[in-house]
């Protein structure tokens, strides 16, 4: 068994000359960076738009949304810079080029998705950090050090939960043959993430936190910044959603993984 | 004990006649349509340390699906596999640190990343030192000259140039065994012969143990001692290269193209040799696509040139090839008992 240590040291050699590779098509870099800079800017213009007719949404104003949205793209970016790969999952099972990740004396969860790394997802990383800076100034949020160490918590665990409904979702693809409507639920529903749970009705949000708990992906963890005083206990389950999801997608991946009989070669 | 035990081995696929879209994928999932395929039928064989050993057979006769099961990415439906006393499915990582594997055209290089960068990752991820790591470049620089491709990236590569850095790559590690499933498919003359110097200079020197598929029985002839014919997931064959060779090297297959080829043309030609060469003719007639005829001629019986003549002066024959026996034909042959 390889430790850690030896996997990590191994992800950056890939990473860095990934990168390098990468950097031979700057054009592409800049443009993809470019693209997703404004797409990040184009839901702060959907919540300016709603703000111009309501002086609030379900009780929270622009600014707070402004915060809940920062945490989202904060939480989404892991997923987005070094799980990119599971998006291409089905295409690798179609084709046969699956069978590759099982040649490596190593973690094929690791082999697979160390194949990529999206450098784009740096601009929005980038972005949320600079809009979640701006809005806790904005909103006179009191740092504390404490407060600091739960941001980096839910952070994490956040993170787990985006990173855990992608890769379940691209897994679908190892016993079904045409998973995109799967994927495509799990692109959409990203798109609620950054929304207070509150403004859905019953069905809805007890799925959003219950079932696929999109909730913890920013809107419950933010609670606990923006108003302390007033958080439901829910919210300090989510280190334990958000490691368990992932256990659990480990697992499916690992049951996808045995299970795949690849295509005739 | 052998290095490779394979006993009764068999493997079923399960085809699910499957449905499009989220809702025929939902239903898939509680469907009972299955229809059944059988890859890998029962089949036994052991390998020993060093051997080149060539698997053929014809098209769907069950040859991947056996690499997979050995390389332990498919569970066996039956039978056992050890490969060093161990089940290859169950101890996956730890039997990837002694093989090394190459399956046809797709690369296990990476993709946008110079040449000799895919080789230092793996020199990591097998934990190879430096010492062992540049030997084997050198060696692999000395015998197809891999240096001159160190900073392409692998995307730019051509397909045999890619092949070759794969197969070398495979041997990187000093595997104990290398599954090579069609290497030389797509590739001239020239990278084909590379292909051969590669894989026989490491099986000399390191004695690794070499699993071959292909269907070009060229490379069967030039590597392996020993081969195993498989056909619809059975073994035909497996024993020593020699007797199989004077199978391969007697036959020849005549196509021809013969002017106002009709139903009744095979049957003419077959009274015509008959009459002939006698009923014992050894030659064997069949259609091949549009009009062109195959008839394959055992040299050992029939004089090859005297068949040709005899055709040529009762038939209008517009076009003529001669060419090695195929696999399919071999395949026919030993069902009809050459082998036995
Ligand atoms: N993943 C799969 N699912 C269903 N059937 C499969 C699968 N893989 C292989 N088969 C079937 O199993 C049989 C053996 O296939 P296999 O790929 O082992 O043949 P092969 O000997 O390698 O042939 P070829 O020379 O064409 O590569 C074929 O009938 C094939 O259709
Ligand atoms: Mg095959």
């Amino acid at each position: 068994m390889r430790s850690i240590g030896e996997y990590l040291r191994l992800y950056f050699m890939i990473e860095a000359q990934y990168i390098k590779g990468r950097m031979q098509y700057r054009a592409d870099f800049i443009i993809s960076s470019i693209g997703m800079f404004f797409s990040s800017l184009a839901t702060l213009g959907i919540f300016w738009v709603i703000f111009e007719s309501v002086p609030d949404l379900a009780g929270w104003s622009l600014m707070e949304m402004v915060f809940i949205y920062a945490f989202y793209m904060i939480a989404i970016s892991p997923m987005q810079i070094l799980f990119d790969h599971a998006w291409q999952l089905r295409f690798h099972i179609q084709q046969g080029t699956f069978l590759k990740y099982y040649f490596r004396p190593l973690n094929m969860m690791f082999y697979y998705m160390s194949e990529i790394f999206d450098l784009k997802g740096l601009t929005q990383l980038a972005v949320g950090i600079v809009l979640l800076v701006y809005a806790s100034l904005q909103l006179n949020l009191d740092w504390t050090l404490i407060r600091i160490a739960l941001l980096f918590i839910t952070l994490f665990s956040a993170a787990l939960v985006q990173i855990s409904i992608v890769v379940i979702a691209s897994c679908a693809s190892f016993w079904v043959l045409d998973s995109y409507p799967v994927l495509g639920l799990a692109w959409k529903l990203r798109e609620f993430s950054p929304y207070p749970m509150t403004i859905f009705d019953g069905a809805f949000r007890f799925a959003f936190t219950f079932i696929i708990p999109i909730g913890f992906v920013s809107f419950y963890p933010s609670q606990l910044f923006l108003r302390p005083q007033d958080v439901s206990s829910l919210i300090y389950f989510s280190p334990v959603i958000g490691i368990g999801l992932f256990a659990l997608t480990y697992w499916v991946w690992t049951k996808g993984v045995n299970s795949y009989t690849g295509t005739g070669s | 004990m052998s290095l490779i035990h394979v006993k009764d081995l068999s493997k079923h696929f399960k085809i699910l006649n499957r449905r499009e879209g989220l809702g025929g994928a939902f239903r898939d999932l509680f469907s009972g349509d299955f229809r059944t395929v059988e890859a890998v039928a029962g089949i036994s064989f052991d390998i020993d340390a060093g051997e080149i050993v060539g698997y053929i057979g014809p098209n769907g006769a069950g040859k991947s699906t056996t690499i997979k099961m050995m390389t332990g990415i498919l569970k066996p439906s039956g039978g056992l596999i050890e490969i060093n006393g161990l089940v290859p499915y169950e101890n996956r990582i730890r039997q990837a640190q002694i093989m090394g594997v190459v399956f046809g055209q797709r690369t296990q290089l990476w993709w946008d990343l110079p040449v000799i960068e895919s080789f230092k990752i793996l020199k990591e991820i097998y934990k190879v030192d430096q010492k062992t790591f540049d030997e084997h470049m050198d060696m692999f620089n000395e015998l197809v000259g891999l240096k001159e491709l160190y900073s392409q990236q692998v995307r730019t590569l051509s397909l045999g140039q890619r092949m070759l850095c794969d197969i070398t790559a495979s041997f990187l590690h000093n595997p104990q065994i290398v599954f090579l499933d069609e290497p030389t498919i797509g590739l001239d003359i020239s990278v084909k012969a590379k292909m051969r110097t590669i894989i026989k200079e490491l099986n000399r020197t390191r004695n690794t143990t070499i699993i071959l598929t292909t269907h070009d029985l060229g490379d069967v002839e030039a590597l392996c001692n020993r081969i195993i014919i498989i056909d619809k997931g059975k073994i035909l064959y497996d024993g020593d290269i020699k007797k199989v060779n004077a199978l391969f090297g007697a036959y020849r297959t005549l196509k021809l193209q013969i002017d106002q080829f009709n139903e009744t043309t095979l049957q003419t030609l077959n009274d015509k040799l008959t009459e002939k060469f006698g009923t014992d003719h050894g030659i064997t007639i069949s259609e091949n696509e549009e009009s062109w005829t195959d008839v394959t001629i055992d040299q050992a019986r029939t004089p090859l040139s005297e068949v040709l003549n005899h055709l040529m002066t009762n038939f209008t024959v517009m076009d003529v090839r001669i060419v090695e026996i195929s696999m399919e034909n071999v395949v026919r042959k030993v069902y009809d008992g050459a082998l036995t």
